[in-house]
């Protein structure tokens, strides 16, 4: 729910920013990029579970307004194919559209510290270095969610956690998680991941850039 | 990507559930998908999932194909449930069940309805540039999916793709995807300007977007509620889940009978 609230809040900033925009050129842009993003997604790299994103792609050609409209975009529709969960809509859109505004902001730093010639050094550098701090959210936000909130208030003691009572209902979920296990498995599996993303983005940055450098560099919301 | 056979089933199928109206089916979805969430009981959440296999059945739709869309999600969860191991089986099955059945429930919703009139349901809460958004994405997958299948072939052809060259196909493969976001553009920006100079206003015709209800939605909510129930139940009076074994069972039977009801009928 606190995704979801969190995400609402970012998607009327965002609207709030570009409705100054013509949209007859965005929302082609927003879709042939969400559809971009949805076809990576559902093709996951088995060994190492990671899946290619493009998020920094989409931030740097978007925006970042706009590059978090369009990855909520992305989001609900994988959700709806049963390939994300509908309930964690609002946290994967949080986790991956702040992928996207640190991409597009590392992007113009590098661009700035390196030099325009760089395109590739600065949009791999952006993509490697957002989904580390990306990652960062992640294992905070699963650390977050598991923190009981009976203890945090101090009424722990007057009503005991569900954790507490597992011997009388066997069955059932018990709440915290390994999480240092956890950061260990993402962070290795992961690594691998970013690099493989990283070079990906350096090299469609180049692309675009040769093709269409009318995509990269414009005025963005 | 099976966007193309979903699109199919939701247009093509016969099943009750897919004469129901959009507005019904979402409230059904809701109330399993807020069962999903209020569950933490293994053979509860088992129960709804084997419920949720019957309701595929009853689709009249390949029971087969819907169940490996819906096992996508299995992988990550798998990879959550080891990462986060702390001895508990019934644990990893509880965050396996959970991801199984939230994405069934959402691929027995697409499969039986047209995507236009999910969007049409949700177009009246977002803002336009969102519900413009989703429907252009959607577009936009299958100009996509035409694109990747020639490049593909391309890439083949000419030999961007080869064995033991790995830097090679990556940086191939990547120029690829810049290929198809120029190309996807294009076609992408003539499509929104086409269907603009025909008068779209952001309303995409459908016939499925009334809330009026009939005897399948009925059936369909009905469904939902008993699901939901049970699960609220289990929650307020946590004595009902030593009953939890049973419903199991009852899903098992319910899906044994219309497994052999749906294989005669059809």
């Amino acid at each position: 729910m606190a995704g979801w609230i969190v995400i609402a809040l970012i998607l009327a900033f965002s609207i709030y920013r570009i409705k100054n925009t013509k949209l007859n050129r965005k929302i082609p842009l927003i879709g042939i990029i969400s559809a971009l993003m949805i076809v990576c997604m559902t093709i996951p790299i088995i060994p190492i579970a990671y899946h290619i994103n493009l998020s920094v792609v989409a931030g740097i050609i978007l925006g970042p307004a706009v590059a978090f409209i369009s990855i909520f975009i992305v989001d609900l529709i994988i959700a709806m194919f049963g390939h994300g969960g509908i309930t964690v809509v609002g946290l994967n859109t949080v986790v991956i559209g702040t992928e996207a505004f640190i991409g597009f902001y590392l992007f113009q730093l590098f661009m700035a510290l390196i030099g325009r010639d760089s395109i590739m050094w600065s949009s791999g550098l952006a993509a490697v270095i957002s989904l580390i701090l990306s990652t960062s959210i992640l294992i905070g936000v699963v650390y977050v969610s598991q923190i009981n909130p009976e203890i945090v208030i101090g009424i722990e003691e007057e009503h005991p956690t569900e954790a507490a009572n597992v011997g009388n209902v066997p069955n059932e979920l018990v709440k915290g998680i390994n999480i240092k296990s956890f950061a260990k498995t993402i962070l290795i599996l992961l690594g691998i991941g970013w690099i493989l993303e990283g070079i990906i983005t350096a090299f469609v940055i180049k692309y675009v850039s040769r093709v269409r450098p009318d995509l990269i560099l414009p005025e963005r919301a | 990507m099976d966007v193309a056979i979903i699109d199919y089933y939701a247009n093509h199928g016969k099943s009750f559930l897919h004469k129901a109206k959009a507005f019904w089916k979402i409230i059904f979805t809701a109330m399993i998908i807020a069962s999903i969430i209020i569950t933490n009981d293994f053979y509860l959440l088992l129960g709804i999932y084997i419920a949720l296999v019957t309701i595929a059945v009853w689709t009249k739709l390949p029971v087969t194909k819907i169940l490996t869309i819906a096992a996508y999600p299995a992988i990550f969860a798998l990879i959550f449930a080891l990462a986060s191991w702390n001895g508990s089986w019934l644990r990893a099955g509880v965050i396996m069940l959970k991801a199984l059945s939230a994405a069934l429930t959402m691929v027995i919703l697409i499969v039986t309805t047209p995507y236009p009139d999910i969007f049409n349901v949700i177009r009246p809460i977002v803002p336009k540039i969102i519900s413009e958004g989703l429907f252009v994405t959607y577009r936009s997958v299958f100009i996509l999916l035409e694109l990747t299948d020639d490049l593909i072939k391309g890439l083949k052809v000419r030999g961007g793709i080869t064995r033991r060259k790995y830097i090679n196909n990556v940086k191939n493969f990547s120029s690829g995807i810049g290929l198809l976001l120029v190309r996807g553009f294009d076609f992408s920006e003539k499509f929104y300007g086409v269907m603009n100079v025909r008068g779209y206003g952001g309303k995409i015709s459908s016939d499925n977007t009334k809330t009026s209800i009939s005897r399948n939605d009925v059936i369909a909510l009905i469904i939902g509620i008993l699901i939901f129930a049970v699960s609220l139940g289990a929650v307020i009076e946590k004595s009902l889940l030593e009953f939890s074994v049973y419903i199991l069972v009852f899903s098992a039977v319910a899906l044994v009978i219309s497994s052999i009801y749906v294989l005669f009928d059809t």
